[in-house]
């Protein structure tokens, strides 16, 4: 069998006898940006942590890049290439905004014994470099000039794009998005969209996004699976699934005959 | 800005440790002496338990690691004849062992949890020098095992560190070489890490922290240097006792943690003065014993409610001396000052 960039197979994952997700099979290809949404409680953040390795999967598989990480803890994953942005803005609040993308930059840099007791020039032009790439990464998301700012003082929508640049520090490959436009207002959100669809384009990022609003994924996403109950009711290109039956009635209920 | 402050920094160590050398000379009095090297063993027992909190966690077995390493120097000076030059770094890196494999179930767990392992650690630690009468003569306690002896010191020669005096040199060079190198890890990118997973493990962890194993190496770290103290302890007093009521009770965990709540948690220097101001009102107090733990209790209410990031806050509250500093500008290596011009 070929798998594809992340393939998932008939992944479950039972909190005690509640079936958050069952049986689910999803193939997602390299460069894609790849919607997942369903009504509440459909277990699309379930699967977003499985992926993420936050939470391990009851059955079933996960397979990234060819190798098999259903149960790799979630430091790994990332260093494998799995990104994420969590669905609260979980950030070094006491650090600035700098501060918080030099620390998405850990893997990069091994940290050393002897870096701890004497600076050589080695180390430090490492660390200048470092300090160049997290200035950029800053800039990439429009958040530069706030490089000082402790991230704690930040607003809802710039904490959400400075969540994105710590994902971006540490150069995944794929990027697990949970409700990246959530809380935003309507010019936040074309913001967002435009820099998810820059990181497919210029830094060849594979996305996945979990999403409420659905304008939003219905103009970013070139493929999108619904999910309702734990299962996948439906799998297409945004315009089929606008069309499909089962995922109309999961969202606003079956048709029922007036007489 | 932060040039200034920096100065003012080092002036102050300096001046910190000037004190330090000149007290036993000036007050030329033996008790105060041996005053002055327990408040020293504590000083760096609260710093190192302060380590700990940088990744976010509060130990109650502190005490327990020190009992490791004093009993581990003394029966060596004693039964094996080693000298002190190697029982203190063994003293050490037995404690920081037996850290780092605790560390691994331990640091599993969060918060309260992790406060109960680590006081039921030092207890079972405390019980067994307790009951191993063969090895660390029980209720009696361990006496007659030897003190620093004469080591050579380098530029000096051989030098006899059995008098209270020389003995409390020893213990200022040991702590001061090891207050150096928590502050050097501190504000290495060792530190920066442990910080960043104080502030959220999740986060940390998904951008590939190792979260688990950074806070191990946090762990064994801190305890290697509560093991250091508890060699200088062992070795100051030369009597070693594992009841309830002497060094490895619970009471001086308590103690510790209030040392280093008192003098502020934020900063470097507040366990320092903590440990300091607070062993001097124990000491001053010493006519009322038994209202000590009232009057220590009742300082730590006030220092908590009136100021709770702890007595070392003050200079940069007030602006005194030109500290103006926020935790990330002066915790980490990486501050604004590589703020791109």
């Amino acid at each position: 069998m070929k798998l594809s960039f992340l393939e998932i197979t008939k992944l479950s994952k039972f909190f005690g006898g509640l079936a958050a997700v069952t049986g689910l099979d999803i193939s997602v290809d390299r460069g894609l940006i790849f919607g997942l949404i369903g009504p509440n409680g459909a277990g699309k953040s379930t699967v977003l942590n499985m992926i993420g390795g936050t939470l391990h999967p009851s059955q079933g598989e996960i397979f990234f890049n060819g190798k098999k990480v259903t149960r790799l803890p979630p430091h790994t994953r990332a260093g494998d290439g799995i990104g994420r942005v969590f669905q609260e803005n979980l950030l070094f609040t006491n650090f600035t905004v700098l501060q918080n993308v030099l620390v998405g930059y850990h893997l990069q840099i091994p940290i050393g014994l002897a870096s701890i007791f004497r600076k050589t020039s080695s180390n430090r032009s490492q660390e200048e470099t470092l300090l160049k790439k997290a200035l950029d990464t800053l800039e990439f998301v429009g958040l530069l000039e706030y490089s000082d700012e402790m991230a704690i003082n930040l607003p809802h929508g710039r904490q959400r794009l400075l969540c994105l640049a710590v994902a971006l520090a540490a150069q995944p490959q794929l990027l697990l998005l949970d409700e990246p436009v959530t809380g935003m207002n309507a010019e936040e959100v074309e913001g967002m969209a435009a820099m998810i669809k820059a990181l497919r384009g210029k830094k060849g990022i594979t996305c996945i996004v979990v999403e409420h609003n659905m304008r939003a994924v219905m103009g970013l996403c070139d493929r999108i699976a619904v999910l309702n109950f734990g299962r996948k009711i439906a799998e297409g290109s945004p315009r089929a699934i606008v069309e499909d039956k089962a995922v109309i009635e999961a969202y606003l209920g079956a048709e029922e005959d007036v007489a | 800005m932060q040039n200034k402050s920096s100065l003012i920094g080092s002036a102050g160590w300096a001046l910190a440790i000037a004190l330090a050398i000149v007290f036993p000379l000036a007050l030329s009095s033996i008790y105060w002496t041996s005053v002055m090297t327990n408040i020293l063993i504590y000083v760096l027992m609260a710093v190192s338990l302060r380590t700990i909190y940088l990744v976010g966690e509060f130990s109650l077995g502190h005490v327990g690691f020190m009992c490791v390493g004093a009993y581990t120097s003394a029966l060596l000076t004693m039964k094996v004849g080693l000298p002190f030059a190697l029982t203190l770094p063994i003293g050490g890196l037995l404690a920081g062992l037996t850290a780092l494999s605790l560390g691994y179930p331990f640091m599993r767990v969060k918060g309260i949890y992790f406060v109960i392992l680590t006081v039921v650690t030092s207890e079972s630690f405390r019980q067994l020098a307790l009951n191993w009468r063969s090895l660390t003569g029980g209720p009696d306690g361990l006496i007659g095992f030897p003190g620093a002896g004469t080591l050579s010191v380098p530029a000096i020669g051989q030098v006899d560190f059995g008098g209270p005096n020389e003995y409390y040199y020893l213990a200022l060079s040991v702590v001061c070489a090891s207050l150096y190198i928590l502050n050097r890890i501190e504000k290495s990118r060792l530190g920066f890490t442990w910080l960043a997973i104080r502030e959220t493990d999740k986060m940390a962890g998904a951008v590939g922290i190792n979260v688990l194993r950074y806070k191990v190496i946090n762990f064994g770290v801190a305890c290697f240097f509560a093991g250091i103290g508890g060699v200088l302890l062992a070795h100051s007093e030369q009597a070693l006792s594992a009841l309830e009521g002497a060094s490895f009770g619970i009471m001086t965990t308590i103690y510790l943690l209030v040392y280093m709540v008192v003098g502020g948690k934020r900063r470097f220097e507040g366990p320092i003065v903590g440990a300091v101001v607070l062993s001097l009102v124990s000491e001053f107090t010493r006519p009322v014993e038994e209202y000590q733990p009232m009057i220590i209790g009742a300082i730590a209410i006030a220092v908590v409610m009136l100021l709770p990031d702890g007595l070392s806050i003050i200079p940069e509250k007030t602006g005194l001396w030109g500290f103006k500093s926020l935790i990330a500008k002066s915790k980490t290596g990486l501050g604004p000052r590589h703020r791109r011009v």
